[in-house]
């Protein structure tokens, strides 16, 4: 019998044991104590943190070579852990507002959708990495149809399940034709069957359906039409996270796949992304431009962002290691510094929206008479999103645009740039309106503590990184899968 | 490679065979057979009872749940019996039992769950 190694699994098994308390301990707390749940997730979440603590700088391999903890997962691992307190204490009063009666089940599935995550970011194995998926993807299908007396909520919750299922079903298709190619569901053994095996048109069609599984879950175009709806229609907090946890474990996975099972077969997938990245950014960026919902204007802007992490990928078609690592690194850190601007900017839209529950961009008009502070933090990770210099988005964009650069496709580069002056827009037309129109309503909203908090965390990170962008060289080029 | 293509052949001679044999046998059927209806003839068959109301009928939801508390023990029961084959062999059997009783605790949750939010309770 394998052994298990206990202590690699123990962020997981504590997350586990987290989420079975949570739902246990909420059958049993009066109505009034509700609120209790989310103290006890927020408990279960630094444990992990705690237990990954210990893990840092291992290298570890259990159940036979399907999960593995190294760098990368556990760079993967820190940031789910830090979006789950982020996302935990953006919840707490939203749900002590509207759902107070089902916290217990919200935090479960939370939960259980992070554990989810955690998986995913050490999954070695084709099947390890679908279940890592599904359990994503499938709490976070009841999460988004929360609001169950909202029509818009079922609507969320129904289009991104029939996505959802569509998209496991079409990768689940790619990863059995793998299987049969490469007689073997592990990453690394896959990578060397398709090396030694050379070109083969199978095999260029299973990837494209293993990606094309995978631009689903991270909301690229043309698969990326449930966002917007879902975002819209599901919970504010669970709209951050689906589109900061999601889709980084979508890219987490993604990344897995494509260097370690695919990366012999770079020039089969390489120019497809990039075309990918291309259309994700650009009709990302110009509908974002038409938007009236906050929240739409987000998800948007988020599908645009998606292209902009999709990027690096696509120009590793036929480069050498270096240049592979230098994308792997740049994506990578995108990812990271997206997270926790987008979490920031959902967050204030947590705290206009207790007094504005519709979410229009109309509502952030006087923000700044209103509330100085919490407009002032919208403003900073508004620029960020956009990518102006001092702030962390900058450095991401420039990390992607050098790699562009580097690998010699400048007019991705160029499309990127172009498309960074349309986000500009959008992104300033909302900052324009919370500085320079007036207030209808001059009243100050008031910002619960744990919304203040959440934000001051990813104000912190996106200022941090801004000005020490050394601090990248720690550890994203540490954290890759590329074997040099 | 012809050889390895006419094993298609094979099983396009057989779907051409199947969906004949289906369609001819129909034919035949509707020649040969008479032709008298009448009401009782046409009215849906329901076990031999006159069908009442219409097709469209709304189902108690009571008893999706209990699909779901099926659900529970049925993979409760599909996972012990390779686990009761394993636990027979294991050189470390403590454990094994450990393991188990983790899984159906898990298991048991779902059962708590539904008792509290009164699914058991008929009505």
């Amino acid at each position: 019998m394998p052994a298990i190694d206990y202590h690699a699994v123990a962020p997981e098994l504590i997350l586990s044991g987290a989420l079975i308390a949570v739902l246990c301990v909420d059958l049993f707390l009066p109505e009034k104590r509700k609120a209790w749940n989310s103290t006890l997730t927020a408990l279960g979440v630094l444990g992990a943190l705690g237990a990954l603590f210990t893990l840092v700088g291992e290298r570890r391999t259990t159940f036979g070579g399907m999960f593995v903890l190294d760098s990368f997962s556990l760079l993967f691992k820190f940031l789910f852990l830090a979006v789950a307190v982020v996302v935990v204490l953006m919840s707490a009063d939203y749900l002590n507002d509207s759902l107070r009666s089902s916290q217990g089940e919200f935090y479960f599935l939370l939960l259980s959708s992070f554990l989810g995550a955690m998986l995913m970011a050490s999954a070695r194995d084709l099947l390890m990495l679908f279940v890592a998926l599904e359990m994503v993807s499938v709490p976070a299908f009841l999460l988004a149809g929360f609001r169950k007396t909202d029509p818009r909520s079922t609507e969320a919750a129904l289009k991104f399940f029939l996505i959802g299922v569509l998209s496991s079903a079409v990768m689940l298709f790619g990863m059995s034709l793998i299987y049969g190619v490469a007689q073997s569901t592990n990453l690394a053994e896959i990578g060397a069957a398709l090396k030694a095996r050379g070109d083969d048109p199978l095999v260029t069609a299973s990837i494209m359906l293993i990606l094309a599984g995978f631009g689903f879950k991270v909301s690229a175009v043309p698969f990326h039409f449930w966002a917007p709806d879902t975002y819209e229609g599901a919970p504010v907090p669970v709209a951050a996270f689906l589109s900061v946890a999601s889709k980084a474990a979508g890219f987490a996975g993604l990344l897995q796949v494509a260097f370690l099972a695919f990366g012999g077969q770079t020039t089969a997938w390489g120019p497809g992304l990039a075309i990918l990245s291309v259309a994700t950014m650009t009709i990302g960026n110009v509908v974002a431009l038409t938007q009236t919902n906050i929240v739409r204007l987000l998800a948007y802007s988020s599908i645009a962002h998606a292209g902009y992490m999709l990027m690096p990928l696509g120009v590793v078609a036929g480069q050498g290691a270096a240049i592979q690592r230098q994308a792997f690194a740049a994506s990578l850190t995108y990812i990271l510094v997206y997270s926790f601007m987008n979490l920031g900017a959902f967050a204030v839209v947590v705290a206009v929206g207790r007094k504005r529950p519709w979410n229009l961009i109309s509502d952030y008009e006087g923000l700044s008479e209103r509330e100085p502070g919490l407009a002032l933090a919208m403003l900073f990770f508004l620029l960020s999103l956009a990518g102006i210099p001092p702030l962390a988005g900058f450095w991401a964009k420039f990390l992607v645009f050098g790699a562009a650069i580097d690998s010699g496709t400048a007019w991705l580069a160029a499309v990127m740039v172009l498309n960074s002056v349309v986000g500009l827009y959008y992104y300033l037309s909302v900052g324009a309106k919370m500085y320079l129109r007036p207030a209808e309503d001059p009243s100050p909203i008031g910002v619960p503590v744990p919304l203040v908090v959440a934000i001051a965390v990813a104000l912190i990170v996106v200022v941090a990184v801004g000005v020490f962008p050394d601090f990248f060289n720690h550890f994203a080029p540490g954290a890759t899968l590329i074997a040099l | 490679m012809s050889g390895y293509f006419w094993q298609y052949g094979t099983i396009a001679a057989l779907s051409i065979f199947g969906v004949a044999f289906v369609a001819v046998a129909f034919l035949f059927n509707r020649l040969m057979r008479p032709r008298k209806p009448h009401r009782e003839k046409l009215t849906t068959y329901e076990c031999g009872i006159d069908p009442v109301g219409e097709g469209w009928s709304q189902t108690q939801v009571r008893y999706y749940i209990f699909a779901f508390l099926f659900v529970i023990f049925d993979v409760e029961s599909v996972f012990l019996f390779p686990w009761a084959v394993v636990f027979e062999r294991s050189r470390n059997p403590g454990l094994v039992l450990a393991e188990m009783v983790v899984f159906i605790g898990v298991l048991a949750v779902g059962l708590l769950y539904a008792w509290r939010k009164k699914v058991l309770e008929w009505l």
